[in-house]
């Protein structure tokens, strides 16, 4: 807790130029802040840490962090990161496709407002309910899987399943793909008619816009949306939870060891999976953070 | 102009917005199909497609005994974290802006903190924890805080956004000069101006605690969360319609704060006291 203020109170004086008592007495008022955020946010991050690299008599080890990449547990992580970069990947595609569909349909007037709205609340709809959802349009007993068998194409004769990648991708692009109409938007507003008529007027074709204007300018924010998509996938627990069986994506393999199924002293291998979690996770949003940064230059 | 819009940039978005329209409207309306009609998908046909509906399907949780500790403990949590939210976050923010706005970056990256460590792996480190500290995880309401921390990218932003669209300067000056103290100021000048933030906070908060899944199922509470998904186990039509009213409770709420929201952006006075950025 005195650890925060302290380095917070020496941050401030530092860029302040002229370092006032008033000044550092004002950083006292973000102590209940700093606090709280210290005891239910920082202490069980460390905690995890600490636990991830101990041995079972309590001495510093790097096992469990190395065992979290083996057999199974590699698995999982193979697994993961393999349909949260497909389900990222789509996501952008068709929320990007999504936002321009919505940025240039001026026909009906709500239909804009109607897009962005649907994606403010569907961005937020993962969990249960979204997963029994898509049970009952594409599991075994949905009805589109009936549709498709009734025209011949029986969906279940392969290795399909909500669980497995396709499925999985198919259902998270349900949140996925509005996110990146909310990230997409603004930059997609940010691209100004005069560049497309001055593309035109030095002869450029449609092609050549995108290629040499809009994309570049769309980049950050593509690439920033990847990255928000692909950490929204990797983390996501409740809707998989509903989908998948013996916990062979991370989240769920961490709650699996979690839930003290799992022998004496293999628990710290459930912490080093959470480890390891918040190490992806940290890359993955640092990066974004410096994409959206980027991204934010064009938008005016 | 259309000289710059070829053909082909008019039906693809069309297109576009069409496929995505079913594909966000199919799941929705199969989901009210099995929460409403009685009929196994099996026997499902043109034949039958009229058979059997009934909205029985959706109040049948509200008979199991489960049900109502469960609703009554999620709204409890979620009337908790948006009391504790408010609590923290607005004195903060507020302190924020008036007093050390070099803080801002600062406390925006720790607000957004909680995307780097998941719900997942939040509650790893309470298990981690706990034994050292069992006296408060034991309770149900020691969920509160962690749900504090889980919502705080939502709801710290909105009530930021809602500072920095009035004027607090002046207005806490206007209203010191006028001889009020500063629980008058905060409690009848500056929340009133907010109205709109502290709905939205509030709102996405509730949608967050009433949806959490991952803590309260590793810490085995038994919240609204969980009673669907057992229930769902036990009783797949009427728990799909349960699942069916959560979806269009927490639709309800964003609507709700949609209009909210909007007429905050129509409001003249809001606009007018916009500081130049």
């Amino acid at each position: 807790m005195t650890d925060i203020t302290v380095t917070a109170n020496g941050g401030g004086r530092t860029a302040g130029a002229a370092p006032s008592a008033r000044r550092s007495w004002a950083w006292l008022g973000l102590l209940p802040f700093f606090a709280f955020l210290f005891l239910f946010l920082v202490v069980p991050a460390i905690s995890v840490f600490y636990d991830a690299t101990r041995n079972k008599d309590g001495s510093f080890s790097l096992a469990a962090m190395k065992q979290a990449f083996r057999g199974q547990n590699l698995d999982a992580f193979k697994f993961s990161v393999s349909f949260s970069a497909g389900a990222a990947a789509v996501g952008v595609v068709f929320g990007t496709l999504l936002a321009y569909a919505a940025a240039s349909a001026t026909r009906p007037r709500w239909l804009r407002s109607l897009v962005t709205s649907f994606s403010g609340v569907a961005a937020n709809m993962g969990g249960l309910p979204l997963a029994f959802a898509f049970l009952s349009l594409l599991g075994k007993q949905g009805v589109l899987t009936k549709i498709l068998k009734a025209a011949g194409w029986d969906l279940y004769s392969g290795n399909f399943g909500l669980g497995e990648i396709p499925g999985l991708i198919t259902v998270y692009s349900y949140f996925n793909i509005p996110l990146m109409v909310l990230i997409t938007l603004p930059a997609i507003d940010g691209l100004k008619q005069s560049w497309r008529e001055a593309c035109s007027n030095l002869g450029g074709t449609t092609w050549t816009y995108w290629r040499r204007v809009g994309l570049p300018v769309l980049t950050p924010s593509l690439l920033g949306g990847f990255l928000l998509l692909f950490a929204n996938s990797f983390s996501a627990y409740a809707t998989a939870a509903v989908l998948t069986q013996n916990s062979k994506i991370v989240p769920l393999r961490i709650g699996f060891f979690l839930g003290g199924d799992v022998n004496v002293g293999e628990d710290a291998v459930g912490y080093a999976l959470a480890a390891w979690m918040i190490i992806i996770m940290v890359i993955s949003m640092s990066l974004y953070w410096v994409a959206r940064k980027r991204a934010e230059r064009w938008q005016s | 102009m259309s000289a710059y819009k070829p053909r082909f940039g008019r039906v693809v978005p069309t297109i576009v917005l069409v496929i995505s329209g079913l594909f966000f409207l199919a799941p929705l309306l199969t989901l009210a199909r099995f929460a409403l009609q009685n009929v196994p998908t099996i026997l499902l046909g043109w034949s039958t497609l009229f058979d059997k509906w009934s909205i029985s399907g959706l109040t049948k949780a509200f008979d199991d005994p489960a049900f109502w500790p469960a609703l009554k403990l999620s709204l409890e949590l979620a009337g908790g974290t948006v009391l504790l939210t408010l609590g923290l976050l607005l004195p903060t923010a507020i302190w924020v802006h008036m007093r050390i706005p070099k803080a801002r970056a600062l406390i925006e990256f720790l607000t957004v903190l909680p995307y780097m460590i998941p719900a997942i792996a939040l509650v790893a480190g309470i298990v981690v924890v706990k034994p050292h500290a069992r006296w408060f995880l034991d309770s149900d309401y020691a969920l509160i805080p962690f749900y504090v921390v889980l919502a705080l990218p939502f709801t710290y932003r909105s009530i930021d956004a809602g500072l920095r669209a009035i004027d607090l300067t002046t207005l806490v000056d206007a209203s010191r000069s006028l001889g009020a103290g500063w629980i008058e100021t905060l409690g009848r000048v500056i929340v009133p101006n907010l109205r709109a933030a502290i709905v939205s906070a509030s709102f996405l908060t509730a949608a967050v605690v009433m949806g959490e899944y991952t803590i309260a199922n590793t810490l085995l509470k038994e919240t609204l969360p969980r009673f669907q998904r057992t229930f769902t186990g036990r009783e797949p039509q009427a728990g799909y319609g349960l699942n069916l009213l959560a979806l269009l409770v927490t639709v309800l709420l964003f609507a709700i704060l949609s209009l909210v929201t909007k007429k905050r952006e129509r409001s003249l006075i809001s606009r007018l006291s916009r500081k130049p950025t």
